[in-house]
């Protein structure tokens, strides 16, 4: 009996199981023939030669391709573990970059910043000295300024004051020259004169 | 012109004055007016002028001094301005003036005023300065208006100033 043989038996025999009893098949006797559930030792045998063909037969033909189907995987698994690993590995090298990066970039940053204040506070430093060394020499400008315009115009004013002063002296000294005035400065000379020896 | 022409002429000024017996009257003229004609730009431009005829600027002298100044005076005025040396006109008299001082044993005594002095007040002067320098003085009088009071007395190499120009200058000095 062929497998499928055996296999449409069983499938009967289910068949016959699951039958109103008065329908299930009986001999003249009124007994059941078949065992729903255990056939009989041909249909073992012939089950078990068929199962162990069908087997052998998968063994022959389909181990080798399953195998190397297996073999296929096991090496696509693999390589797919070396490349997960390896991205891995990458991006660990890569994250451990990026830290090093930003630990540089840190670093970098504390160094652009301490170094911008350093600049800052030279320029801020040199800016004051150049403003107070401007400013000091703004107010000796200026004080030179003050003090010259002062003494020139002190000397213009003694100037103007000579100059009026000569004038008036001249003025009034034309003016109150009488001859009354003449005669006493001769005579006040010639007696200067004659008393000096 | 050379100091030998000037004594030259002052001594042959000086000589025809004496001859004349009018010395002390054409020194004290010519005095007079050599100050004159220091002080006067006009009058020196005229009387030096080359291009004037020495006739006419002889004229000009004649029309000045002619009866304010004696003939002697005049005359020799015009003699040295008709030789065309009227430039030395002022150093030929006192020259001139020198050598009669000096001949009448006096020391020249300039002065200064800047009005007229009496006959009174010339003699007292002169005494004063004959007082004052222990000299005899020929004392020459010179109205200078510049002086604007008091008077100023040279004699020799000594200024007597009692000007009061010389005091308004101190006193602009100070000033």
């Amino acid at each position: 009996m062929s497998l499928l043989g055996s296999v449409s038996t069983m499938a009967l025999q289910a068949s016959t199981i699951i039958r109103p009893a008065a329908e299930v098949d009986t001999d003249e006797s009124g007994y059941i023939t078949a065992h729903p559930f255990f056939p009989d030792r041909a249909e073992w045998l012939y089950g078990g030669l068929a199962f162990l063909i069908v087997a052998g037969l998968l063994w022959k033909y389909g181990g080798p391709a399953m195998k190397d189907a297996l073999a296929k995987r096991s090496d696509r698994i693999g390589k797919e573990i070396d490349d997960a690993a390896a991205a891995k590995s990458a991006a660990t090298t890569e994250a451990a970059q990026i830290r090093q990066a930003k630990g540089d970039i840190a670093a970098e940053r504390t160094r652009l910043l301490a170094e911008a204040d350093h600049q800052a506070a030279a320029v801020l430093a040199e800016g004051e000295a150049r403003l107070e060394q401007e400013l000091a020499d703004l107010e000796a400008r200026s004080l030179a300024e003050i003090a010259a315009v002062r003494n020139r115009v002190g000397d213009e004013l003694r100037s103007e004051i000579a100059r009026l002063s000569t004038a008036a002296v001249d003025h009034v000294v034309t003016g109150s020259l009488d001859d009354a005035t003449h005669q006493e400065l001769i005579e006040s000379f010639i007696s200067r004169v004659g008393a000096a020896r | 012109m050379s100091d030998n022409r000037i004594d030259g002429y002052a001594r042959a000024l000086f000589e025809i004055a004496r001859a004349e017996g009018t010395i002390d009257e054409v020194e004290d003229e010519l005095f007079r007016f050599a100050r004159s004609y220091e002080t006067s730009d006009e009058l020196r431009n005229a009387l030096t002028d080359e291009q004037i005829p020495a006739a006419r600027r002889q004229a000009i002298v004649e029309d000045l001094l002619g009866g304010k100044a004696t003939a002697t005076t005049t005359q020799l005025v015009s003699m040295v301005i008709g030789s065309g040396r009227g430039r030395d006109l002022p150093a030929i008299v006192d020259k001139l003036v020198a050598r009669a001082s000096s001949s009448k044993h006096l020391e020249l005594a300039e002065v200064r005023s800047a009005v007229a002095l009496t006959a009174d007040q010339e003699t007292r002067l002169a005494a004063a300065l004959a007082n004052a320098t222990g000299k005899q003085v020929n004392l020459k009088v010179v109205v200078d208006p510049s002086v604007l009071g008091g008077l100023v007395a040279t004699i020799g190499d000594t200024v007597i100033d009692g000007s009061v120009r010389t005091r308004i200058d101190q006193l602009k000095s100070r000033l």
